[in-house]
């Protein structure tokens, strides 16, 4: 079952397209990060998914076909937007009485419970939190409503490291725990590594990469030869080049069994430097298993690969 | 793995738990309010999910898995008696490269050739690993799938993960006798004038030329195996 599944999806704002011809399938039970650059349409597209948009162009469906937006659609999904949105003259109580008498499903016991265990007072009003149990209020909300697909949009951003790390424990526990999948956007890439299992990268609106971060790492590696002969390494794509003047590292597609050439030594790829050389490099793509079992039109209009 | 999560718990159980919490709040980990709030909902827990979550946040290990069920060794962060948990407690390095389920292999290997792991011994649960260190669950079975190739290990369904070997350390005749001829090796590359930082690049950029060339061959011959697929 794919938990994310858009097909040419595009969103308009006047005119400028935030995001267009996007197309891809996030597999369930995975933590899936979304990446880009600020502007690249990671909130526009998680909107569209939770169906607090409605697209321009295109289609996009959850939880194994169910459109976007839909009340089954909307039962299966928990969604934290970015700011970790509360009422913040309520009491924790009353956000807790708030969001049960909102929603056809929630877990008062389970919400009750776990606000014990992070030692959040009910009696305190939301506002008056700190910022990483704001952050934690909202998740346990979003998590009382027993989604399959938990959805949150740049949720560590504002959050210091003891918070982040207590909140990513709190999301990957639901995971073992329920089953849960997630799909989270981030600008922050070093901690991606260790939470995200699956990565989209989106660049401008579109979608540039996407797999399975095990998959992604394999398929690349850094060559680090000499400069002079950058130029005539033309075996695999070359996705990005870093030049010097006696050294060149080239960051390519390719396996752990691709040959490699003599005098050049060949080093594994991080994720972040992964991410990077995309982001540079807007023109370069790679999408080698978006849709599992299914063909996908990828026409981005562009090369799917670069070589400078 | 938490099958027993909905089993309803008898009263005897629920005094055994709050105990177990006055004990917390003579330690000083829960203030007046909070033991007074979670001895509440100990004598109002039905099933035994509802008395884990009381002990979530006070114990590393959490959950007991036996029916002794308020285990409560007190310890937070590997210390205290180890009863049914783990003898180890991973840690991370970000800074490292290293993939991340990589240093969880090489750190039980680690534990086992020094003896902090034998024979019998229980690997930390999936999930407490997932809760300490924030990590992908996908991770923590990489490693341990790992290290069940490797065959130093061996899953237990609804149990865990066990060791079940031991590695076998390189006679001490035989180290001295690397140790001399690398002593050898460095004087030559003394002499060559190269410094102690030139040295660990060379050697460092040599055993991965020999790792990728030994990996290489390994998954040319079958299937890639995860070690293979994570140092790629």
């Amino acid at each position: 079952m794919n938990v994310v599944e858009a097909s040419g999806l595009g969103k308009r704002y006047g005119g400028t397209w935030a995001l267009r011809e996007c197309t891809l399938a996030i597999p369930a039970g995975h933590v899936a990060a979304l990446v880009g650059p600020n502007g690249a349409g990671k909130t526009t597209l998680l909107n569209l998914a939770v169906g607090l948009a409605a697209p321009s162009a295109g289609a996009v469906t959850v939880l194994g076909g169910r459109p976007a937006g839909s009340p089954a659609a909307l039962d299966g999904i928990g969604f934290v937007a970015q700011d970790t949105p509360l009422y913040k003259n309520l009491s924790v109580a009353d956000m807790l009485h708030v969001t049960r008498n909102l929603n056809r499903r929630f877990d008062q016991p389970y919400a009750q419970a776990r606000l014990a265990e992070l030692g959040i007072p009910l009696k305190r009003k939301a506002g008056k939190l700190s910022g990483g149990q704001q952050a934690q209020l909202a998740l346990t909300l979003a998590l009382a409503r027993r989604p399959r697909l938990l959805v949150l949009d740049e949720p560590v951003a504002m959050l210091d490291p003891i918070a982040r790390h207590d909140f990513m424990a709190l999301v990957l526990t639901a995971t073992v725990d329920d089953g849960v999948s997630v799909l989270l956007s981030s600008h922050v890439l070093t901690e991606l590594e260790r939470v995200a299992d699956y990565l989209i990268l989106l660049s401008r609106g579109r979608v540039q990469m996407a797999g399975e971060v095990d998959d992604l790492l394999a398929s690349h590696r850094v060559l680090t030869g000499p400069a002079a002969e950058a130029g005539r390494y033309a075996e695999r794509p070359v996705v990005h080049v870093r030049r010097g003047e006696a050294q060149a590292h080239l960051l390519v597609r390719a396996g752990p069994d691709d040959p490699v050439p003599p005098g050049w030594e060949a080093h594994p790829v991080g994720l972040e430097e992964l991410a990077l050389a995309y982001l540079r490099e807007p023109g370069a793509a790679a999408l080698p298993g978006p849709a599992r079992g299914q063909a996908l039109p990828l026409d981005t209009g562009e090369p799917s690969e670069v070589t400078r | 793995m938490y099958s027993d999560q909905h089993l309803r718990v008898s009263d005897a159980e629920r005094q055994a738990v709050s105990g177990q919490l006055a004990e917390h709040f003579a330690a000083g980990r829960l203030d007046q309010a909070e033991f007074d709030d979670r001895v509440g909902r100990a004598m109002s827990a039905k099933t035994r999910g509802d008395l884990r979550e009381l002990f979530a946040d006070l114990s590393e290990t959490g959950a007991p898995a036996g029916p002794e069920l308020p285990r409560g060794d007190g310890g937070t962060q590997g210390g205290g008696p180890h009863g049914p948990g783990s003898p180890i407690e991973f840690r991370l390095d970000a800074a490292s490269g290293v993939p991340t389920y990589l240093q969880l292999v090489h750190q039980v290997e680690h534990a086992l050739r020094l003896g902090y792991l034998t024979l019998g011994d229980q690997l930390p649960k999936v999930r407490d690993v997932v809760a300490s260190l924030a990590i992908n669950p996908n991770t923590v079975l990489k490693a341990y799938k790992e290290l069940e190739t490797k065959g130093l290990t061996a899953g237990r369904p609804g149990q865990g993960t066990f060791i079940q070997a031991t590695l076998s350390q390189v006679a001490l005749p035989e180290l001295a006798g690397l140790r001399k001829a690398l002593l050898g090796w460095l004087v030559a590359a003394d002499g060559a004038g190269l410094d102690e930082d030139g040295m660990v690049a060379l050697f460092t950029s040599a055993l991965r030329d020999f790792h990728e060339r030994r990996s290489g061959s390994r998954t040319r011959g079958g299937a890639a195996s995860s070690e293979t697929e994570g140092v790629a």
